[in-house]
């Protein structure tokens, strides 16, 4: 097994505690992590595509109350992967763009399916909590500190499995998306800025409010940069 | 005799809090971590073994709030725990009331300041970063600062902070501060995400074709009818979106 792809698997595990177990540092972002992802496989233009997307997909994908939400810190780390895994060696840039497509799909049906995961290491941990409360009432002080490094070994190891399924399918899968490439990087071209505006769209939302004057400060920031952009380009 | 918290207990608050979240479950939600990062707080102020497991136990019990400004009630919490270790303080079930009064507003503020606004900005710049310098890790870098910085300094500083001011903490002076906060994300985000929509349609000034300046602005269209209902889910369209365009190219290039 090369170094890229034991790297991958330990992103897995750790953006999965980063998502809710340890700190929440925003590390496990799928940007952070495809950042991270392009480093290790020496290709940044398929892990940046990659990434932006899932990222802009899962900023408004939010942890609130009790709610389970999408698992973008494992979706973000299994779509970057697949990505890189398909197009590794690939000396085509359609090629490259059909993974990116591909990968993208499979961070956000990661994500999707991590939903009923992330419910069942909850009822897990349910059982962790009363034991836990159990031994200390018994007078076993060290049941505390051992129920917190049970629950944080299950995310990591979760993490870990959902990002070595991915990569397995991504190479049984990489000659078909190969064979498809032509077609599929054609979808990609329309599909990103799609998505990349759908996910602008989100964001906009998060932050209008319904106020007009906030999107008055869109309008007028987006009129005022393409005019700089566009005529302060050479 | 019980001591008084130091310096070292706080930051030893502040370090397992950041596990406040490792056993979250749908019962005791973060019960467990609440309990995991006092516990060096009650260490030192109940050095008799049995009351200290009893007090440890009954902190085990349902605890849920934003977890950046979890710390804040750490630190009042520990406060409270100092005074009733000290026999000036309520008993079980006033703590239970203070905990669950912290808990629920300061999950109000900091969902509004952490969730809604801060994290959304900082995806904002990650990707404004990224898309303008697509072969760098500065992308990454501007989104994991803008939110981590922030978040690990009231993580750490919080405890110290609620320790200090005790349940008062939620003044209306704290409050105004964070709301004030909120409104300047808000129009800070509609700012980056102005510059980052111009930059997707024609980054380094180049424009790109029609046809996918057409698709960023249907993107951005149906984004915001579909932000109108909270189901289905964002994911859920665009993974739709994604199938449609799938068919769509292969009856183009079949």
């Amino acid at each position: 097994m090369s170094f890229a792809v034991v790297g991958t698997l330990v992103v897995g595990g750790l953006a999965a505690l980063d998502g809710t177990a340890v700190a929440q540092t925003l590390a496990s972002q799928p940007l952070v992590t495809a950042t991270l992802l392009g480093f290790l496989w020496g290709d940044w233009s398929t892990a940046m595509a990659t990434g932006t997307v899932l990222q802009i997909m899962a900023a408004s994908t939010l942890p609130i109350g009790a709610r389970t939400p999408e698992d973008y810190s494992v979706g973000g780390v299994v779509g970057a992967g697949v990505a890189l895994i398909i197009a590794a060696g690939a000396p085509f840039e359609h090629v490259r763009q059909a993974a990116s497509l591909v990968g993208v799909m499979a961070g956000m049906i990661t994500a999707s399916l991590g939903v009923p995961l992330l419910r069942w290491q909850r009822r897990r941990n349910e059982g962790l909590a009363r034991w836990c409360e159990m031994e200390l009432r018994a007078g076993r002080e060290r049941a505390l500190g051992d129920a917190q490094w049970a629950a944080v070994t299950l995310a990591f190891a979760l993490g870990l499995a959902a990002a070595a399924a991915g990569l397995g399918l991504a190479r049984w899968a990489a000659p078909l998306v190969e064979r498809e490439s032509l077609r599929l990087a054609g979808a990609w071209h329309l599909l990103q800025p799609l998505w990349l505006g759908f996910g602008f769209a989100q964001l906009l939302h998060a932050f209008l409010q319904r106020r007009l004057e906030r999107a008055g400060v869109f309008v007028a920031a987006l009129v005022g940069a393409w005019l700089v952009i566009v005529a302060g380009a050479p | 005799m019980s001591g008084r918290i130091d310096r070292k207990t706080l930051f030893a608050m502040g370090l397992r809090a950041n596990l406040l979240q490792a056993a979250w479950n749908f019962e005791r939600q973060q019960g467990l971590g609440w309990a995991f990062a006092l516990a060096p707080a009650l260490d030192r102020l109940y050095p008799e073994r049995s009351e200290r497991l009893e007090r440890l136990a009954e902190h085990t019990a349902y605890f849920n709030t934003q977890p950046t400004l979890a710390s804040i009630a750490l630190g009042a919490a520990a406060r409270v725990e100092e005074d009733r270790a000290q026999g000036r303080g309520g008993d079980a079930a006033s703590m239970a009331r203070l905990k669950s009064a912290l808990g629920s507003t300061l999950a109000a503020l900091g969902d509004r300041l952490f969730w809604f606004s801060l994290r959304p900005f900082a995806a904002a710049v990650g990707v404004l970063v990224a898309m303008a310098m697509p072969r760098h890790g500065w992308g990454a870098l501007a989104l994991w600062s803008v939110y981590a910085l922030p978040h690990l300094s009231l993580r750490f500083g919080g405890v110290r902070w609620g320790y200090e001011a005790g349940p008062a903490v939620l003044s209306g002076a704290f409050r105004e501060r964070l709301e004030a906060a909120v409104r300047w994300l808000a129009v800070l985000g509609c700012v980056v995400l102005g510059v980052a929509f111009a930059w997707a349609l024609a980054p380094g000034g180049e424009p790109r074709p029609i046809a996918v300046q057409c698709a960023l602005a249907v993107g951005l269209g149906a984004g915001l009818l579909t932000a109108q209902r909270a189901r289905p889910s964002p994911t859920r369209w665009a993974l739709a979106f994604g199938a449609v365009g799938l068919i769509l190219a292969w009856r183009t290039h079949g």
